[in-house]
């Protein structure tokens, strides 16, 4: 049946919870182009039979004009499913820039279309700009601070890092007290974890 | 009868308070929070947040240099790490509307002029981006005539109107005659300025009609909530309302309510 690859795409969408991305599904957005093809070979087809039969296209209302609309129809609904998907798939892949950073980890880059990865960059990039300029590091800070120092754990060896007016040594699973600005972006990129008690 | 007393002298004590720039700004966010569309930036006052808080920073070197007690000085961070939040909130909070509803601000004279300098930069490369991006991985793949701009902005409504508007579509394929031996969609031009009409926009829009809660600053008086004056709300000061954002949306621009 034509136009259910398609809608199957937008269903993939609607049914993934929000914030989350399902990896893309090449098999059936190639489908849906393909199919897209075919009704388009059908409709140049059907419009040269009425040219070809010399029938008044203004007037004319036989088989073969309604089967060109449905043509017609049909792909332009699939374009819409298809510009459906990449257009909210691109919305949470630009929502990681806030919650996961400039650097993507493996398992979501699999997840990508080459064109969302060069989006991602993109995006990222844009973002950077905007930083840059207003020159204030909008990346940290993303819930409010109650105390200005926090207790960390090191996840990953970081090594020797100069934070402020000293340096720490960060090592793997050290516990330290930080100022909550300075971990944040460790934090961000998953190298340490906020240590509750 | 004396805590009636109580209640006026904090609403006055916070009334005076809310002068100052850190409460402006807290005001700004809470609006930007709640508004679901982006409102004017207010670059004096993003400005001024930023000296006071370079003001603080120095200060607070100085502690450092001079040797006052800890305590005061992670009092004075503290002040200044909330300041800091609620600025890069803010702005955060602009970035993300923005990023959302890139296509619609950038069809609006009114909503570009809303924004700053840098977001109206950030909004002109966030749209290249995207268009690029859906470009290069659905409308280059589509078939010869249905991969540009005329159906890339506008779509078809799924209403009993699309046979007629197929049939019209068709005719004007035929006269245009075929391109390069292939019959295609037309491109949007004078030609066919009806046509355009007939496409509903697919961009996404926020929803101005949702509901917020808002406070008054001052009385306002009777307020008609809809076009036609069949609703009409007597808006006392400092009273907490439920109302659509789309009708009190000139009150918040006015600055004579605040969303919450």
């Amino acid at each position: 049946m034509y136009g259910r690859r398609a809608s199957q795409l937008v269903r993939e969408i609607d049914s993934s919870e929000a914030g989350q991305l399902a990896p893309f599904n090449s098999d059936i957005f190639d489908q849906v182009i393909r199919e897209c093809n075919e009704h388009n070979a059908q409709f140049q087809s059907l419009i040269r039979k009425m040219v070809e039969q010399n029938l008044d296209i203004e007037t004319t209302r036989n088989e073969d004009h309604y089967g060109a609309a449905i043509h017609h129809l049909s792909l332009l609904r699939n374009k819409r499913c298809l510009m459906a998907y990449m257009y909210n798939r691109a919305e949470v892949i630009q929502s990681f820039r806030w919650k996961i950073g400039p650097v993507l980890p493996h398992d979501i880059q699999e997840k990508l279309h080459f064109s969302e990865k060069e989006y991602f960059k993109n995006h990222s990039a844009a973002i950077k700009s905007y930083i840059s300029e207003m020159d204030i590091d909008l990346t940290v800070d993303m819930v409010p601070p109650k105390d200005p120092y926090i207790q960390v754990r090191v996840l990953e060896d970081i090594g020797e890092v100069s934070l402020g007016d000293h340096s720490v040594s960060l090592t793997k699973n050290s516990l330290h007290f930080l100022r909550r600005t300075d971990a944040e972006q460790f934090i961000s990129q998953g190298l340490m974890e906020e240590f509750l008690e | 009868m004396s805590s009636w007393d109580d209640d006026d002298e904090s609403a006055s004590a916070s009334a005076s308070a809310a002068t100052t720039d850190v409460e402006l700004l807290k005001r700004a966010w809470r609006n930007e929070k709640a508004a679901p569309e982006v409102l004017r930036f207010d670059k004096d006052l993003v400005d001024r947040v930023r000296e006071q808080i370079q003001l603080l920073e120095e200060t607070l070197d100085d502690f450092a240099d001079s040797g006052v007690d800890d305590l005061v000085v992670s009092l004075y961070q503290m002040d200044l790490d909330r300041t800091l939040f609620l600025l890069r909130s803010y702005l955060r909070l602009r970035l993300q509307k923005i990023e959302k509803y890139t296509m619609h601000i950038s069809r609006s004279q009114d909503l570009k002029d809303r924004l700053s300098e840098q977001e109206q930069k950030f909004a002109k490369s966030c749209g290249e981006i995207m268009e690029k991006h859906l470009k290069q991985s659905v409308l280059s793949k589509l078939p010869y005539g249905y991969g540009d701009e005329f159906v890339t902005k506008q779509s078809l409504s799924s209403t009993e109107d699309d046979m007629t508007l197929v049939i019209e579509i068709l005719h004007i394929c035929m006269n245009c005659g075929p391109e390069n031996g292939l019959y295609s969609l037309p491109t949007i031009s004078s030609e066919h300025p009806d046509l355009i009409c007939l496409f509903r926009h697919s961009v996404p829009e926020p929803q101005l009609d949702t509901f917020v809660f808002c406070k008054t600053k001052s009385d306002v008086g009777a307020f008609q909530l809809d076009d036609i004056g069949e609703e009409v709300v007597d808006l006392v000061a400092d009273d907490l309302y439920v109302l659509r954002y789309k009708s009190i949306k000139g009150l918040v621009e006015g600055g004579r309510i605040d969303l919450i």
